[in-house]
């Protein structure tokens, strides 16, 4: 292939990619199939209008105070950037792992005349251009309201994001790399998978955890004060402050800041881009072999038809990568209430009343995501249906699925909370209950089956079942705490629930 | 009970309706005996995959009844879903199982029992070469391998009516060979298998009686000899025949008419 039949390819597979990445966000944002252009752009900008009224509502009171850049302030943009950080490494570790294991067009790429090392790198290129437009889309409202308020020197933290994406997807691409040196193609795809939900949702919890060792608060605001920060805050000359000062549009910093991020990036997406085609080669070679399992294990054959069904959903969703380690993201999110309960052990019902909605809230949420999979996703659908196993004993059998994989998770913590409060751990577990149980009958009432691999989109699918399973989970939550506090206005979440849950079954689709 | 007499059809359909934005079947009734290897061509969009999903139970059907081996559907379905086997087109089945979990899975849902089902199980993976890769997981299983899976999960319960929707699709000579073998042996024990195919030698050699199906409804139906009779000429393929008959009834269509090779052929 000559160099000008070699550009015009990347070209039009920059194009490809480009296109690939609208409709993705088109998609999220138009909630729809048969996407168009003007109702995603609708979506985005009712989106961002609403981040913007939210940055001024926060960021107005501290620039009519003068807006000083004080050791807090500086903490608190130099905290932003490393979450942002983590969020945007979390979430290219899935993208590069997709790229060498899952994505459609690999045997297209690789059969194509075009070299592979460019096609990835242009592939890279994007994840971190997508990475970076994720990121403003959260960061522009505050950047753009600080820059209204105090001046344009905000702007600067624009290209602080854009390194920020550069660095955390390079980072991605060396650290899958590792992985498959390390561990191997096979193990690869579970391992980096885990390792981004926990990234993902490590840097929140450890401040979170810190903050409860420190100050005894679940809130991370609570580190945020003059002494914490005189006593741990590195010197006002230290390197860690550069983001910070370039987030405020100081120019050396700045430069350093992109200079530094782009040079990384570039490095890391010529040594994975270099390495592509023959990872993708072993990726795709890997043939998942299942040992046998022994002891007390019981195949299939040997259980009920309603055991057998259950214990397909259990097995199925065991051997999902993606799905154990958006489990594990929200085990991990229970971790600062154990460590809240362990810190103030004894003081009794105090710490059911925080812990108890942080519990149903991760609850409610794991229980939709479950639900959704085991009643909505399906792979065999027609193996199902022609069974003959009677409509309500097959939906039996995945409630109970979703109830069993909901209670090995809550059960533990429920155990720790009794040894604080018995009342506190009664009350805990019933608001799971309900909150799982709340999940579940969205999952029945706005049933809409689809392959597992949806499992993704599954919240751009429906937006009313979307939101009935957020406010159901959060007012659980709220009931929850409220009874773990002995408080009467506890009937007023509650009956909020009955209404909301009440709505939602009255809109449900017919056909559900 | 649809069925009448004696013997008991495999399948008796009576006037089948189904519409979505057009009639997809339109009045159709059929009778397959049982024991007998009967092909249902038809131009693409004709109603054929409509038709068998709704006597699979997978559609709910506007009209008409359905009785498999004697069974009402809409009376009984969960009975006459045990005597029946359904493989799609598009095999599904599930890519975090092995062949040996979705056999023992399906048996499973039918309450085979534990013996029987294992015993049934490693036939089958035998029968279809699969018992090299009876714990791979299917998830990266060629189209042709995860083809025999879902054939070997239909039969495992030893139904006496396999429906198959284009079951050689995407099979190599020597798998499609072994399932035409397998097919032709369960016919010989007194299954009996409707299938839908675009390989016209394939209906021409294995079928038993084949029927012609063009918008939704059944236009011709015979053995080959006798649909070789109604054609306009002898010694016809069933290639010649079927684009005769198919294009015979667009020209009647167009005319405001349906050609009809179907004279008293549904008992």
């Amino acid at each position: 292939m000559n160099a000008a039949a070699t550009s015009s390819a990347l070209l039009r597979f920059t194009h490809h990619e480009l296109r690939l990445g609208w409709r993705d966000w088109s998609w999220l944002f138009s909630g729809r199939r048969n996407r168009t252009t003007r109702r995603a752009l609708i979506g985005i900008a009712i989106f961002a209008a609403g981040l913007h009224l939210i940055a001024y509502l926060l960021l107005s009171q501290f620039f009519a105070n003068g807006g000083q850049l004080d050791p807090i302030a500086m903490t608190l943009i130099s905290v932003s950037v490393v979450l942002s950080f983590t969020m945007i490494l979390s979430q290219a570790m899935e993208s590069v792992t997709r790229a060498f294991y899952a994505r459609d067009d690999l045997d297209l790429i690789l059969s194509s005349p075009a070299p592979s090392r460019d096609l990835f790198l242009v592939r890279i290129a994007m994840m971190g251009l997508t990475s970076w437009i994720m990121s403003v889309m959260l960061t522009a409202p505050f950047l753009n309201v600080a820059a209204v308020l105090d001046g344009p020197g905000w702007l600067a933290g624009y290209l602080v994001m854009l390194a920020v994406s550069l660095l955390a997807t390079g980072t991605a691409v060396l650290m899958t790399l590792a992985l498959f040196r390390t561990v191997g193609a096979k193990r690869t795809r579970l391992i980096a998978q885990i390792t981004a939900a926990v990234i993902g949702a490590a840097f929140l919890i450890g401040l979170q955890v810190v903050a409860i060792i420190s100050y005894g608060s679940m809130s991370r605001f609570s580190l945020f004060n003059a002494d914490f920060v005189a006593a741990y805050a590195p010197d006002a000359d230290s390197a860690w402050w550069l983001p910070a000062h370039a987030v405020t549009g100081e120019g050396g910093p700045l430069l350093v800041v992109v200079f530094v991020a782009l040079l990384f990036f570039i490095g890391a997406a010529y040594t994975g881009a270099v390495q592509f085609r023959r990872i993708v080669v072993s990726a795709l070679g890997v043939s998942e072999q299942t040992r046998r399992e022994k002891g007390t294990y019981r195949p299939f054959r040997m259980r009920s038809v309603e055991g057998a069904l259950m214990h397909k959903e259990i097995k199925l969703i065991g051997r999902d990568p993606w799905l154990i380690s958006q489990t594990l993201m929200q085990v991990l999110y229970l971790l600062p209430p154990a460590v809240m309960l362990w810190v103030s052990f004894g003081s009794g019902t105090d710490a059911a009343v925080i812990i108890a909605p942080v519990v149903v809230m991760a609850v409610g949420q794991l229980g939709g995501g479950l639900a959704w999979l085991t009643i909505s996703g399906e792979d065999a659908p027609d193996l199902i249906s022609t069974a003959p196993v009677d409509a309500s004993a097959r939906l039996r059998a995945k409630v109970k699925a979703v109830l069993a994989i909901v209670a090995v998770v809550v059960t533990p913590l429920t155990i720790a909370l009794a040894l604080a409060s018995i009342w506190g751990a009664f009350v805990t577990f019933i608001g799971a209950l309900m909150a799982a149980c709340c999940a579940i009958l969205v999952q029945l009432w706005f049933r809409a089956q689809a392959n597992r691999a949806m499992f993704r989109r599954r919240q751009v699918a429906s937006k009313a079942s979307t939101l009935v399973e957020a406010s159901a989970s959060i007012l659980c939550a709220g009931t929850t705490a409220l009874v773990a506090a002995g408080q009467v206005l506890a009937l007023l979440p509650a009956a909020l629930l009955v209404i909301v849950m009440g709505i939602a079954w009255s809109i449900r689709p017919k056909t559900a | 009970m649809l069925s009448s007499g004696p013997t008991v059809s495999a399948l008796e359909v009576r006037n089948l309706k189904k519409s979505f934005t057009e009639p997809a079947v339109d009045d159709l009734s059929l009778t397959i005996q049982s024991g007998e290897f009967y092909a249902l061509l038809g131009p693409n969009g004709a109603g054929k995959t409509t038709t068998l999903r709704m006597v699979a139970g997978l559609l709910e059907a506007d009209a008409g009844a359905v009785s498999i081996c004697g069974i009402d559907t809409a009376r009984d379905p969960i009975e006459a879903k045990r005597v029946l086997a359904w493989v799609p087109d598009e095999p599904m089945i599930y890519d975090k199982l092995t062949p040996l979990e979705y056999l023992e899975f399906v048996a499973g849902l039918w309450s085979l029992d534990p013996d029987f089902a294992r015993f049934k199980a490693d036939t089958l993976l035998e029968q279809f070469d699969l018992a090299p890769h009876a714990n791979e997981r299917c998830g990266g299983f060629s189209k042709g391998m995860r083809q025999k899976v879902a054939l070997a999960g239909a039969l495992i319960h030893e139904p006496r009516l396999i429906i198959l929707d284009e079951p050689l699709t995407g099979l190599d000579a020597g798998s499609a060979r072994q399932v035409k073998t397998v097919l032709t042996d369960l016919v010989a024990e007194g299954v009996t298998i409707i299938m839908t195919t675009h390989i016209l030698e394939v209906a021409e050699r294995m079928a038993d009686r084949i029927g012609i199906i063009a918008k939704g409804k059944l236009i011709a139906e015979g053995t080959l000899t006798e649909l070789q009779e109604r054609a306009s000429a002898g010694g016809l393929t069933l290639e010649d025949i079927f684009l005769e008959i198919v294009s015979g009834e667009t020209q009647a269509s167009a005319l405001g008419g349906t050609a009809t090779l179907v004279e008293g052929a549904v008992a």
